[in-house]
This record gives structure tokens, sequence and C-alpha cells, in this order.
């Protein structure tokens, strides 16, 4: 038996990292002076190895003994053949603290931006903790404020970057807008952290932020996204209940008050291009659109969606071109072709019913008929053949070559004050 | 072309699906009458690869699937995530090409469509040397943006044309109106020439 202990010993002292497997810890509580001599007999005795984290002082105060595991039996013995009461207040040392790494393992992942997992599509919950964390992580740069509730009345947040000043001119992005076009959502974390991390280093990123804010809505369509994981992952529109259909849902994208209600939308509540009842009919549209408008000073949006590799311009909802088509047309060239300069990846550009089709209520017409001149639509992988189901290992591809390709487009509206 | 219909010259390249190599180029006119008959099409494809090469590959694609001790089934294939396991992707890869028959039946002058997922699988153990299988399978279309659930029973051996039987319901049933639904629509057999994956 001595032999074992000894060997335990040795064998304990040898390993780098200290182990307390079975070991335990007893709360003993003497009820005489005889009892507590005894106990400290017992903490004399070096080859049981007890551990005392209270002495014993005086009777009926307990005191807690950790005992390793191979001195267990001779110690309860010891105790139980002296009636000393004692009871076990750890089973398992080792176990516990097993545990508590754990337990700082993962919430340290959630403190650190450095640890998200970019390359992954994450719930509406992980998204809405990991901007919390954004903010954190770049407090003098980032801020988080709501602009509305969702139909079932989630909030609506929108990401500030700002170096400060009052009102500056600014620039509006926004992804998943259209919940089952999940590349955009994980775009948009991506690039917001980009955009947090590169100020002070990328000199155009640095420009940008020294004169105008960004505002970024990664989430427009909160309901929708929660019913794409929880229901359907091919869920586009809103979840607004319709009056006197069975059929839910606006399409977000179709709502807004640019050319509302033309051939380019649907009337039918069960279609997935249905306007809404009206114009802003839409808690989340009706949100951006306040924002934008008492803002007053947006000088660009520009709203992500999947797929087709396309970028676009206005308008959607009529053929005649608008004003600046020329200009909005060599930025569009420019930025596709420093996006293909990444991987190769091809994008087709023009005005929406060029290049897409005819559609009417959308976002950037809106925008852009409302003095924003330079509003943009992207389109982002792939061209089909995984469509909505975008693989995860195409999100940072795909994020790292559109990243030129925006920032092409700010960098404009920086040089182009208006 | 004036009182006859729209007439579309096309040249482009193909990819093989799989490995995004370039598998071709083709050349097409594609007449829309103004009938709304069926489109008229005249093609000409150069592949890439050469029918030896093609025969080499139906066969390997077939003997993965055969080569499978039990009737196989899936469900969401690709998933939410875009994964598709290994031992799914020949089924997967079935699916495309018959599907690409339905989408061709479908396709108008101003409706196209893709595959958007195979919602379930489920093999039909033959006595014969044919694979066939009965799938589920979404369409996305446009530019109405709707999703449509289709049954497909698909039967095929290497060297024999892909036979397609379909029938296909719109997802969002909208009883009180019409669009959208296409109830009792074309099911069809096909002899499609020389499918090759």
């Amino acid at each position: 038996m001595k032999i074992l202990l000894v060997f335990a010993a040795f064998v304990a002292a040898t390993c780098s990292e200290q182990l307390f497997v079975g070991d335990q810890v007893l709360r003993i509580t003497p009820s005489d002076e005889e009892q507590i001599a005894l106990l400290r007999m017992l903490g004399e005795q070096a080859e049981l190895q007890a551990d005392f984290w209270h002495h014993p002082t005086s009777p009926g105060r307990p005191t807690d003994v950790r005992v390793p595991f191979p001195s267990l039996k001779t110690v309860k013995n010891l105790l139980e053949c002296n009636s000393i009461s004692y009871s076990v207040m750890i089973e398992d040392v080792q176990e516990l603290l097993d545990e508590e790494k754990k337990t700082m393992k993962s919430r340290r992942r959630v403190r650190s931006t450095n640890t998200f997992d970019f390359a992954s599509y994450h719930t509406l919950e992980e998204i809405y903790d990991w901007m919390d964390t954004l903010v954190d992580n770049h407090s003098s740069l980032v801020s988080k404020f709501q602009i509305g509730e969702s139909y079932e009345n989630r909030p609506l947040y929108v990401l500030k970057f700002s170096t400060g000043g009052s009102n500056r001119s600014a620039i509006w992005l926004d992804t998943g807008i259209h919940s089952r076009e999940w590349i955009t959502q994980a775009t948009g974390i991506w690039t917001a952290n980009k955009i947090a991390e590169e100020y002070g280093q990328d000199p155009s990123v640095t420009a940008i932020l020294d004169s105008m804010d960004i505002f970024f809505e990664i989430i427009i369509n909160p309901d929708g996204f929660a019913f794409t994981h929880s229901s359907n992952r091919m869920w586009r529109k809103t979840r607004s209940i319709n009056a006197g259909s069975h059929c839910v849902g606006v399409d977000p994208n179709r709502n807004w008050d640019a050319g509302f209600g033309g051939s380019g939308s649907s009337s039918n509540p069960c279609s997935e291009t249905y306007r809404g009842p009206y114009a802003h009919s839409e808690s989340e549209v009706k949100a951006i659109v306040d924002f934008i408008r008492s803002h007053g000073n947006v000088k660009s949006v520009i709203s992500f969606h999947s797929y087709s590799q396309m970028l676009l311009f206005p308008y959607g909802y009529k053929r005649a071109p608008v004003p600046n088509h020329q200009e909005l047309n060599e930025l569009a060239k420019k930025a596709v072709s420093n996006l293909a300069a990444v991987y190769g990846t091809k994008y087709t550009y023009g005005s929406i019913v060029d290049t897409i089709y005819m559609a009417d209520g959308t976002t950037v017409d809106w925008a852009y008929d409302n003095g924003v001149k330079y509003s943009f639509t992207f389109e982002l992988r792939d061209t089909g053949r995984y469509g909505f189901l975008l693989p995860s290992t195409q999100i940072i591809p795909t994020a790292t070559e559109t990243w030129p390709a925006l920032l092409d487009i700010m960098v404009h509206v920086l040089e182009h004050p208006y | 072309i004036p009182d006859s219909g729209h007439k579309y010259y096309l040249q482009f390249t193909t990819e093989d699906y799989k490995s995004g190599e370039n598998a071709g180029s083709c050349l097409a006119t594609v007449l829309y009458p103004k009938t709304m008959s069926p489109p008229v099409v005249n093609i000409k494809c150069v592949p890439t690869k050469d029918q030896k090469q093609i025969q080499e590959e139906d066969d390997k694609l077939y003997r993965k699937i055969r080569h499978q001790t039990k009737p196989i089934t899936g469900n969401n294939i690709p998933d939410s995530y875009g994964n598709i396991e290994p031992a799914l992707e020949p089924v997967w890869a079935l699916a495309v090409a018959g599907s690409s028959y339905i989408m061709w039946e479908k396709s108008t002058e101003s409706l196209g469509y893709f595959m958007a997922q195979v919602k379930s699988v489920k093999q039909w153990i033959r006595k014969d040397a044919f694979l066939e299988f009965d799938y589920t399978v979404l369409l996305h279309e446009i530019p109405t943006q709707e999703i449509i659930s289709c049954h497909m029973r698909l039967t095929w051996l290497p060297g024999h044309p892909l036979k397609v039987k379909y029938f296909c319901a719109s997802e969002n049933h909208g009883l009180e109106d019409g669009s959208g639904m296409e109830s009792g629509s074309a099911s069809g057999i096909l002899h499609e020439r020389g499918a090759n994956f």
C-alpha cells in the first residue's frame, strides 16, 4: 500500500500538469479538541498528501481538506473509526477543473471577434450577439442602434461606423433583405468586421471614415431569417400576415415607393414578389425609409442580394436610364473588374431592367428617386449551381472578392461629394 | 421577325457541372413563335471530350451508384448549409440531369429555371440493370422567384437515353387564385438523346 502511495506521488511529481483525477474535497466537522488533534496529526502524515483548504481551529467549525485519490480510503477509515463527521464537498476535483476550463474557453470565444467563425452560417441570435462583440472590440469606431421592429417584434439593428463629426455624409449598406439569400448576411458580418479592422490600416477605408459615416444593417429581415432556420430554408419575404389570405409575407424588395404597383411586382399575397397592400407597409422597410429621410445626408445605398453575380443600378421599374447612367456604368465596370481580379469570378453589370428583369418598388430605385445618386445592388455568388444553398466554404472567398468592388464604390462616393 | 415571332441567336460555352471545367461550345437559334407554341430550336455543339471519354464517365457514375448495398435514400441535397454528402453526389448529379429536362420543357421566352435543391430521393431497385429514382426537386423560377416543387421519376442506364416522368405543383398554394399553381400539367415521358454528365 505504501509503495503505491510513493509511486503515485512520484508520478504526480514528474507530470508537467498536475492532475487531480478522483481527488475529493471533504468537509470535516470536528466535535471536540481530541478530534481536532487527530485532524492535525492527519495533516502531518506526509505520505497521505492531505491538502487542507481550511485548517482545523475549533470544535463545530468545518474544515475543508482535499484528499488525493490514493489516500481516500485511509483517510475515510480514520474519520469513521473515530466517529468524526464529514461530508463529500467535491466528488471529483479534476472533473470540476475540466468543466471550468471549458466554460473559460467558450466565454473567450464569444468575447473576441478574432474567434468568431466567419466561415460558417450563423443563427439570428449568434449574429446579434456578434454585433455586440464587434461594438465592444471597436468601441471608439462602432456603435449599434435600433431603427425599429420587425412584424414579429424583433429589433432591427444598424451598426454605425463613425469617427465623429455631426451628421456627416453617409453610406448605407444592407444585407439580408431576402432571408433565403444566406450568403448576404454572412458576407455582411465579414465586411462589417473588415471595415472595423481596416480603419487606421487601409488608406481608403481610413480616408472614407475620416470624412463620412457608414451605416450597416446586416439583417433587414430577421423574421424571415429566423424562419429559414426553423421552418423553410427557401423563405424570401417578410412574415407579415396578409388580410384575407392564408399566404404570409411581402417581398420587401417590391415594397418601396418607387414605381410601386407596376408589372415588376405581384398583387397576389401568395406570390414571392407580392408588393404588399401599399408602399412601405412593411415595418422593416418603413424603418429604413424613416431613418434615411430623417438623416438627410445619405449619399450612397448599397444593397446585397444573391444569386446571379451581377452589379446593378437603377432603374428596375422603368426602361429610361438614370441621368448619371454613364457614371454608374463606368463605376460598375471598374468594380466588377477588380472583383474578378481576386478569384476570376465573373459578374455582369448594368441597370436592373437591362441586366436582370423588370422589378418595381425596389430599395435602390427608391433611394435614387430620393436623391441618393450612388445606389447599387450586388447579386452575389453563384450563378445557379448551388443558388441559395451556397456552401459555407464559399463565404470567405465571396466576401473577399466583393470587398475591392465595394471599396471602389465607396471611394468614388467619397471623391464625388454632392 | 414581323408576324412570326422572336428569333434568338446564341453562342455559348458549357462547363462540367461537377468540376467547372470547360465542356465545349455551342451555336444555336431559338425561335419563339407568336402563337406561343413550343420554340423551334437548332443547335450544334462541339464537346471537349470525345464519345469514349463520355462513355467512360457515364459508366463510372453508374458503377458508383450500383456499388451501394442498400437502396439509396436522401433528403435536402444540398442541405441548408450547401453541403452534399459525398455518397449522395452521384444521385444529385442525376437529379440535375433529370431536372434539366423538366426545366427545358417548362421554360418560355420569359420564364427560366434553376434546380434549387433535391428535397428527397428514393431509389427503386429493379430486376434489370436500369437505375430508377423517385425525386422531389425544388426549382427556382425566374423572374417570379417562386419555388416550384416537382415529383420526378427517372430511369437510366449508360448508353441509353434518360427517361423522365414528372409532375410539378407550386409551393405557395394560392387556392383562391390560379397563378402559381400548375395542376394536372404536363406529365411527359421523354427520350433524351445521349444524356451525358
